[in-house]
């Protein structure tokens, strides 16, 4: 048995295990393409409020003004068709409390990617996004009773408008990038987290997306705010079905812990192998919070994502602790971003690859320190494990100090697995197979660690699966 | 990043090809050289300015670094007053030869040099050079690249015949004598030589631009030791690219010391090409005042069991800034390899900063690769422990900085260490303690 084809595609099987799809069904479809007629259209059908459709319509223009990216992947962002996509799709009109309630057509898909069995499991709350709507929503009562706010966004937005004017945008403004003013120009759907001050929320909040339309961007917007001296946790997961032509999922996820908060924000992302996932996260960190994403990224053709924390209060710590597999041409351009703008702040990144077959794994990153963030300390880990002879392994790690008295260290190592490790297991009467198995796991192991226990047991299996194939 | 794509970035002097007819004259160019530059010339005029949003280019403005259109013009036809000889003050074996314009003056090759058939002449000299010069650094390297390959006016080979073992280092004294200097250094270490090469840039006055190449070329089980030894006037300002092709089982260990000038981009590297080929680069750095200092590092191992290590330190007080980016790479069809990088930072005051970029870019996945970056500040308790001891802080403060860059120092190989600490003491020495 050579180490070539003992580890087999991730998503090999793909199609049969996750790939199915419902045929398309949808009660408002726009066509394929973006200009500000639709954009005009998605405000005025989801009823905004005049400063939305504004906000809108000038994310559009920021959009069509802003070159793409120079930086990153040239080649796989050059085959981003901006023509070629749905901007919207909603694919029931109504908003489900009640698992029953869910048109049967929509539930068999979440059946078989287990959502009910989430349910089942007391999380708190199950806002799943199929398309670009949520259909399903619920949460626990003694959550509505602590005042904890968990809604979809567009709910959010009509319920709780002055709190989302407050802050919406706030954290990623839509002329941030090209991808968050396209964003800004046509979200729908998303979380909208507001915890109370002095609220703790004990029991993790969770949403489970999906993208079904062919060809339909999914533009979900996340906003989560954590009052004084609050914390939640919050957990989305993505599988896709598999379809051949390319899809674009562009979310952007904004996170303001405020004094003595604490956010975590867990993403197990497993788009399909053609899905572009171009996401823009980041974290307003205030005196003394903590914010912490928890970030593995498994799917998808082409990932650029760099979860970033502002550590704008003094002793503010930020935390990102990731893992990227990169299985057969798919590039994983993952990373993490803490940017030190406040004195004595924090930061920790620890950063895990495997790259595996034509696969490729880069890790991206930044840490910057303001003149004035004194007695700031961070510390980046970089660990990249290669696996096939063609896969690739990339580090590109900035580091911007304009502050004398502070501490950064950066390290970084890439190693393929290792033959006297596998010697060794074999040596103890373990098949080949398991023991690599048996080594990747060590290798994730401090990131499923992290996981709750559904979704730890699901990363397991995952990883299982692409094994699995392998034997033989 | 967006606001990147819209900044200036100093256009790139234009140099007319009467202009550089006149320099290929007077430079008693043979044909194939004056065709050389010309295609070198082509491929200038066709390069875009640095692009800013490459890490390569953002921390350092390139019209800080590139010359006055007039200026260069002028040194292209030979109108700019003759540089004064210089003759260098820094304390070594002795210096073997200056390199400037018109060529070079060789004040004093050992005789073990000279009796081992080592060729050290002005480029132009020697016809058959046009088959290698700009074989490791192509014009299309970038546009700084292709102006020394057009424009050079102070070029020197070395050649260090096939098996030839020097005991003493040869020390080539660059001086930035005029307004705009453009030397071009190529060394060829053929097959089992051995040698060690001191290119010492020195001398100018604020204003002097610098654009000097170096190619080192390596053959199968040669070594060379490379010493970029940076002792600039203050207010000099310069780039220098040097690259090294290193073939089967041969050894390049490049010492870069940056030590003067306003500012400096260097860009250092080598190319493995054959298996069993190894490449070091050490670097020590000071800056002080507002001195800005760009070190760039390539790697780049394209053969089977190619290894390569890599330490630079730098230390920086004042106002000063330092920037360093290094590359690993590891081809595809480069197993078994081995690499690894360093870049610490010591900031010894308060406006006082350091940016580091180590990346790593690998494409086989039979390896061993790691990096480590730190920045920063001095530890107060050895100053305190100093100071207890009846020291004053500054001279506490060069003691630690002393011992900071101290294990670069110790990689030095022994003939050359004494040299370089002097070099670097001297430099400590002179180094004010700034604002806290």
């Amino acid at each position: 048995m050579t180490a070539d084809n003992v580890i087999q595609g991730l998503n090999e099987d793909y199609e049969s295990r996750y790939g199915f799809h419902d045929p398309e069904d949808y009660l408002v479809k726009a066509p394929k393409g973006l200009g500000h007629r639709i954009v005009e259209e998605i405000s005025r059908y989801k009823g905004e409020p005049d400063w939305m459709r504004r906000f809108r319509h000038e994310a559009l223009d920021t959009f069509l003004a802003k070159p793409m990216p120079r930086w990153g992947n040239q080649e796989l962002l050059g085959e981003v068709d901006f023509a070629d996509i749905h901007y919207y799709v909603k694919p029931t009109d109504r908003q489900s409390r009640d698992w029953e309630d869910v048109p049967d057509k929509i539930k068999e898909t979440f059946d078989r990617l287990g959502v009910p069995e989430a349910e089942r499991k007391f999380l708190a709350g199950v806002s799943a996004q199929y398309e670009s709507e949520v259909v399903y929503h619920s949460i626990k009562e003694d959550l509505e009773k602590q005042g904890v706010v968990f809604l979809d966004m567009d709910s959010g937005l009509r319920e709780y408008e002055d709190l989302v004017r407050e802050h919406f945008a706030t954290v990623i403004p839509p002329t941030d990038n090209k991808f968050a003013s396209l964003n800004s120009a046509v979200w729908s759907g998303g979380s909208f987290i507001y915890v109370p001050p002095h609220t703790r929320v004990d029991i993790p909040l969770q949403a489970y997306f999906r993208i079904n339309a062919e060809n339909m961007g999914q533009f979900e917007r996340t906003l989560i705010i954590a009052d004084e001296g609050s914390s939640v946790h919050y957990i989305e997961g993505c599988t896709a079905p598999v379809y051949a032509t390319d899809s674009l999922h562009s979310a952007v996820v904004e996170l303001i812990a405020k004094k003595g908060a604490r956010i975590r924000y867990t993403t197990i992302q497993n788009w399909s192998t053609n899905v572009f996932n171009l996401v823009t996260k980041r974290a307003v960190a205030h005196e003394d919070a903590v914010v912490e994403w928890v970030d593995g990224n498994l799917g998808s053709k082409f990932t650029m994502k760099y979860p970033c924390v502002y550590l704008v209060g003094e002793r503010a710590h930020g935390e990102v602790l990731s893992i990227a597999f990169a299985g057969d041409d798919q590039h994983q351009d993952a990373g993490a971003k803490m940017i030190h703008a406040a004195p004595n702040t924090t930061s920790r990144i620890i950063a895990k690859s495997i790259s595996k077959g034509r696969g490729r794994s880069s890790y991206r990153g930044l840490i910057k320190v303001h003149k004035g963030a004194r007695g700031c300390k961070t510390n980046v880990e970089c660990d990249a494990l290669l696996i096939d002879e063609t896969s690739r392994s990339d580090t590109y790690p900035t580091m911007e100090i304009a502050e004398q008295d502070v501490r950064i260290e950066h390290e970084a190592r890439v190693s393929k697995l290792a033959d006297e490790q596998l010697f060794y297991l074999q040596s103890r009467g373990i098949d080949p197979d398991q023991a690599r198995l048996m080594i990747v796991n060590g290798f994730i192991e401090p990131f499923v660690r992290e996981l709750p226990m559904e979704y730890a047991v699901e990363l397991n299996r995952l990883i299982e699966l692409e094994m699995e194939g392998s034997v033989g | 990043m967006a606001e990147l794509a819209t900044v200036t970035t100093g256009a790139l002097p234009p140099v007319n090809a009467h202009d550089l007819a006149a320099l290929s004259e007077r430079q008693g160019d043979s044909e194939p050289l004056a065709r050389l530059r010309r295609a070198a010339l082509d491929s200038y005029l066709g390069q875009a300015n640095p692009d800013r949003v490459r890490h390569l280019w953002r921390y350092t403005d390139p019209a800080r670094l590139l010359p006055d259109p007039a200026a260069l013009a002028t040194e292209l036809r030979g109108e700019s007053p003759p540089p004064l000889t210089l003759v260098p003050d820094i304390p070594t074996h002795g210096v073997s030869a200056l390199i400037q314009p018109g060529g070079v003056e060789t004040l004093r090759l050992s005789r073990e040099a000279r009796e081992a058939g080592v060729v050290l002449e002005a480029l132009g000299d020697v016809p058959a050079v046009v088959r290698i010069l700009g074989s490791v650094v192509p014009a299309d390297h970038g546009p700084f690249e292709a102006l020394n390959l057009a424009a050079w006016s102070a070029g020197a080979l070395l050649r260090i015949p096939r098996g030839v073992q020097l005991d003493r280092p040869i020390h080539l004294s660059v001086p930035a004598g005029s307004a705009v200097s453009v030397p071009r250094l190529l060394v060829l270490v053929e097959a089992g030589a051995r040698a060690t090469v001191i290119e010492e840039h020195m001398g100018g006055e604020a204003g002097h631009r610098v654009n000097g190449v170096s190619e080192l070329i390596v053959e199968p089980g040669a070594r060379l030791d490379h010493v970029l030894l940076q002792r600039w006037s203050a207010g000099v300002a310069g780039h220098l690219t040097q690259r090294a092709r290193v073939e089967r089982d041969g050894h390049v260990h490049t010492l870069v010391t940056s030590f003067g000038g306003a500012t400096l981009k260097a860009d250092l590297g080598s190319f493995l090409v054959g298996e069993g080929a190894h490449s070091e680069i050490l670097g020590l750095a000071v800056g002080e005042g507002r001195q800005h200092l760009d070190h760039h590092t390539v790697h780049e191992h394209r053969a089977r069991h190619t290894s390569s290590n890599l330490d630079v330190r730098v230390a920086v007080t004042g106002r000063a800034n330092s920037a360093y980016t290094g590359l690993i790479r590891i081809e595809e069809q480069a197993a078994h390899c081995e690499a690894y990088q360093q870049n610490r930072n010591l900031l010894l005051s308060r406006r006082a900063r350091a940016e580091s970029i180590p990346e790593l870019e690998i494409l086989n996945h039979d390896v061993s690769c790691s990096h480590g970056a730190t920045v920063a500040p001095m530890d107060e308790e050895p100053l305190f422990y100093l100071q207890s001891r009846g020291m004053s802080r500054d001279e506490a403060m060069r003691l630690a900085v002393r011992g900071f860059l101290d294990p670069v120092l110790q990689q030095v190989p022994g003939g050359l260490r004494e040299d370089v600490t002097r070099a670097l003491e001297d430099r400590i020495a002179r180094m004010g303690g700034g604002p806290r």
